[in-house]
């Protein structure tokens, strides 16, 4: 099961992601990125805080809006994921290529950094 | 065994009868004659009556064969040949008496011998007569058999039996046991006069034709007992064989049956129509409960309801309405009005309220017929049939009469029968035509999965410095696991594991193409960082946008007991180490393939070059079975597998791994499905 919650904050926006992401859902998370770019954001802060897991085919949502995300100058922060999470974005390798912070203030200062 | 030719027995019979009447003939003339002449002939009685029974019997044997023949022909050409042989019987009676009225007072007309031959051939044929229609009865009151109609029978076989003998004991007279008799005869006849269920099966006109033949045999029989009256009474010199109990009771069976049906038949015909469209209610419900052949369509169907539906509500016109996804339902063509009349009914129809809220109920299971009053002037009422499958209305049939209330409750009942039966109809139909399709579908995957099952090495390169066994397993027909073995030269050997994101189809067909590429980067022999670069380069061309494969390479130097390894995002193999007895994960970075899909994916890979001694171990996996989650949720997780390589080190790779697949499933639990592809590489060096 996946809940998606979206929330503007200023110039960032927030999407919450409550339970999980796999093989049966992630159409529902590509869509709702796919709409956020629609609507023209610059800033992506994803909270992680309660999801409990995600499969390959979940990352495979994330990693295929990487190359666009750059192409628009789009920033994309993912914060409060649990271990078990990080681990598996670590595995992956995708820890190198999105940022993974512990919560929200932190994920903000993140996107104002440069 | 002595079996008689049932051909025969009727030939024989019919033989016997002319001879048997010949001799009642011949012996009735010497009796006449003896009369006549005051002379005792030496013949008494008794030899006329039993020639006479004897008759009588070859008769009965002759019409019995006969019918037992005509078993299988319909009620009115049995009619017809009863009725056959009263017209001819009757009209040797009335030959007769022209002849005997155009001799006028001749001497001739007065020959006690001519006229006693004459009434002979009559005797005959009365009685061929009688006994023929007797039995033709006795085929109509045993149509339906019952017990209780076969046992009437069986008793008023035995009571004319009893007749046929009477006339031995009262001498031929009337008298009052004659008229007992003749009374318990006729009521046996009136009880079995009863028996009339052959009338309803025939159609109108058919019952108008048996009126007819019924009548002629009622005319006819009634001729011939009025002769045999007055024959009795005329005259003098005579041997009389027509006052006889068996004759008489045979009269009074034939009257009374023929006149029974008759009054039956007659009252009958109003209500034939209501018992033939029963008959074709019940043929249409059997054509609509018959299942559709998968390669016809479900409009066969609907069309027989809407015919069925027309036929037994009497309705003036009707047409099928079927819903569409674009709001306003589809109008199919109609039946007995044009298709201007059609439309502005089906407007009136739609825009009354109750029929929103009709519809509305059609998530009910039970949904019946709903009659509607119309202010069209043509026609004055409406019914309307729903059509339900799988509890969804699909649409409906309109049925529409030019009187007011013109829908009964029969008919709403049988209608509403119809149309459920209609609908199983359809509703099989499509679980059928679901059924094939899936069929075909598990046809394909299976050819999928026998060819996704060669992609996998049967055979797997090994050395002496190093045994190695793989397992893999799909969590539907085929999967996205890959592992795979290349020799380079005699110290040199490449492993593969990898893993594509998903599962299922698309990710079998990644897979595919991931074999490919390794089967073709690995001959270039090339280090492991340098193949993944390879390796991604080529796989972001083919991969779908949002799949990805993970993948551990392991280049194994025999020589040199090192082996060169690069991970691309795959789960950290697990190395067990003899010398510490210790086993741990061989941590380097790499990201998965097909995730950066340009030049700066070489700055994320890596390679590392690890020594091995004899008896370490290398478990290259797949996360489904890190993923495997027991009933409280909990994943089976490296430590478990560390432990048990740990315990189980001596062994060999083939024990190691069937005892690690056990514990997996030991922890999933027995009814726990492990709901993803897994697989499993282990080597052992030696």
């Amino acid at each position: 099961m996946l809940q998606l919650e979206k929330q503007k904050k200023g110039k960032n926006d927030l999407l919450r992601l409550i339970g999980e992401v796999d093989a049966s859902n992630s159409l529902i998370l590509d869509q709702a990125i796919q709409e956020l770019i629609q609507a023209g954001i610059s800033t992506l802060l994803i909270d992680g805080n309660k999801l409990t897991y995600i499969s390959s085919a979940g990352l495979g949502v994330f990693m295929s809006y990487l190359e666009e995300f750059k192409e628009k100058g789009i920033r994309m922060v993912i914060f409060g994921l649990n271990e078990q999470v990080i681990e598996v974005f670590k595995i992956l390798g995708l820890d190198k290529l999105i940022p993974l912070v512990k919560d929200q203030a932190e994920a903000e200062a993140h996107c104002h950094e440069e | 065994m002595n079996k008689f030719n049932p051909f025969s027995l009727g030939k024989i019979s019919f033989l016997l009868a002319i001879l048997v009447w010949l001799a009642l003939v011949t012996v009735d003339l010497i009796r006449i004659f003896g009369m006549i002449n005051n002379l005792e002939s030496g013949i008494s009685e008794e030899i006329t009556w039993t020639l006479e029974l004897l008759f009588f019997s070859m008769l009965y044997l002759l019409y019995r064969h006969i019918y037992r023949k005509m078993r299988e022909l319909d009620f009115l050409t049995l009619l017809w040949r009863g009725t056959s042989t009263g017209i001819f019987a009757a009209g040797a009676g009335f030959l007769t008496d022209l002849l005997f009225f155009s001799l006028g007072d001749s001497k001739i007309s007065s020959d006690p011998f001519l006229k006693n031959i004459f009434y002979h051939l009559n005797f005959a044929f009365t009685s061929a007569f009688l006994i023929s229609t007797t039995l033709l009865w006795r085929h109509l009151i045993l149509y339906q058999r019952s017990k209780q109609v076969v046992n009437q029978w069986q008793v008023f076989e035995v009571m004319m039996g009893i007749a046929l003998f009477f006339v031995f004991f009262n001498q031929n007279k009337f008298d009052y046991s004659f008229f007992f008799g003749l009374i318990v005869l006729v009521i046996l006849s009136l009880l079995l006069s009863s028996n009339l269920k052959w009338i309803p099966y025939l159609n109108f006109k058919e019952k108008w034709k048996s009126l007819l033949f019924l009548f002629l045999i009622f005319l006819c029989a009634s001729f011939l007992f009025y002769r045999i009256l007055s024959y009795g009474n005329e005259a003098r010199l005579q041997i009389n064989l027509t006052d006889n109990l068996f004759l008489m009771g045979l009269f009074a069976f034939v009257f009374l049956y023929a006149l029974f049906s008759f009054l039956v038949t007659l009252f009958n015909l109003p209500t034939s129509s209501v018992f033939e469209q029963k008959l074709t209610e019940a043929i249409n419900f059997q054509k609509l409960s018959q299942s559709i052949q998968p390669e016809e369509n479900e409009e066969k169907v609907l069309d027989i309801l809407l015919d069925s539906c027309v036929g037994a509500s009497y309705s003036d016109g009707a047409w099928l309405e079927i819903k569409s996804t674009l709001g306003s339902p589809v109008l199919m063509p109609p039946q007995g009005l044009d298709s201007t009349t059609q439309s502005a009914l089906s407007k009136e129809i739609s825009s009354m309220n109750h029929v929103a809220s009709w519809e509305q109920d059609s998530g009910a299971d039970q949904i019946s017929p709903l009659p509607l009053r119309l202010s069209h002037d043509t026609f004055k009422t409406a019914l309307l049939v729903p059509l339900l499958i799988n509890r969804r209305m699909i649409g409906k049939i309109i049925l529409v009469k030019e009187v007011k209330e013109g829908y009964n409750k029969e008919m709403l009942g049988i209608i509403g029968t119809f149309s459920r039966q209609a609908c199983i109809a359809v509703e099989n139909h499509q679980l059928l035509k679901q059924s094939l399709q899936n069929e075909r579908y598990q046809e394909e995957l299976k050819i999928a999965q026998r060819v996704q099952k060669a992609l996998l090495p049967v055979r797997l390169d090994h050395s002496s410095a190093f045994t190695l066994c793989a397992y893999s397993h799909t969590a539907d027909e085929v999967g996205g696991d890959y592992y795979d073995t290349y020799k380079e030269n005699e110290h040199t050997y490449v492993l593969i594991i990898g893993d594509v994101s998903g599962k299922g189809t698309s990710a079998a067909f990644h897979m595919a193409q991931m074999k490919g590429v390794f089967q073709s980067l690995i001959q270039l022999e090339m280090p492991p960082a340098a193949f993944m670069e390879k390796a991604n380069a080529a796989l972001s061309k083919c991969l779908e946008k949002n799949h990805f494969i993970t993948a551990s390479i392991f280049r194994i130097d025999c020589e040199k007991k090192e082996f060169t390894h690069a991970r691309a995002g795959h789960i950290p193999t697990l190395m067990y180490k003899a010398k510490e007895k210790k086993s741990a994960l061989l941590e380097i970075d790499g990201l998965g393939l097909g995730i950066l899909r340009n030049q700066t994916y070489q700055n994320h890979v890596y390679e590392k070059t690890y020594s091995f001694a004899p008896g370490d171990i290398l478990v290259m996996l797949t996360d489904g079975i890190l993923e495997g989650k027991n009933q409280h949720g909990e994943q089976f997780g490296y430590e478990r597998i560390k432990n048990l390589v740990e315990i189980h080190h001596h062994k060999s790779p083939e024990d190691i791994q069937q005892l690690l697949i056990l514990a997996l499933h030991d922890f999933v639990g027995g009814d726990g499905i492990i709901d993803d592809d897994y697989s499993l590489l282990l080597v052992k060096f030696s």
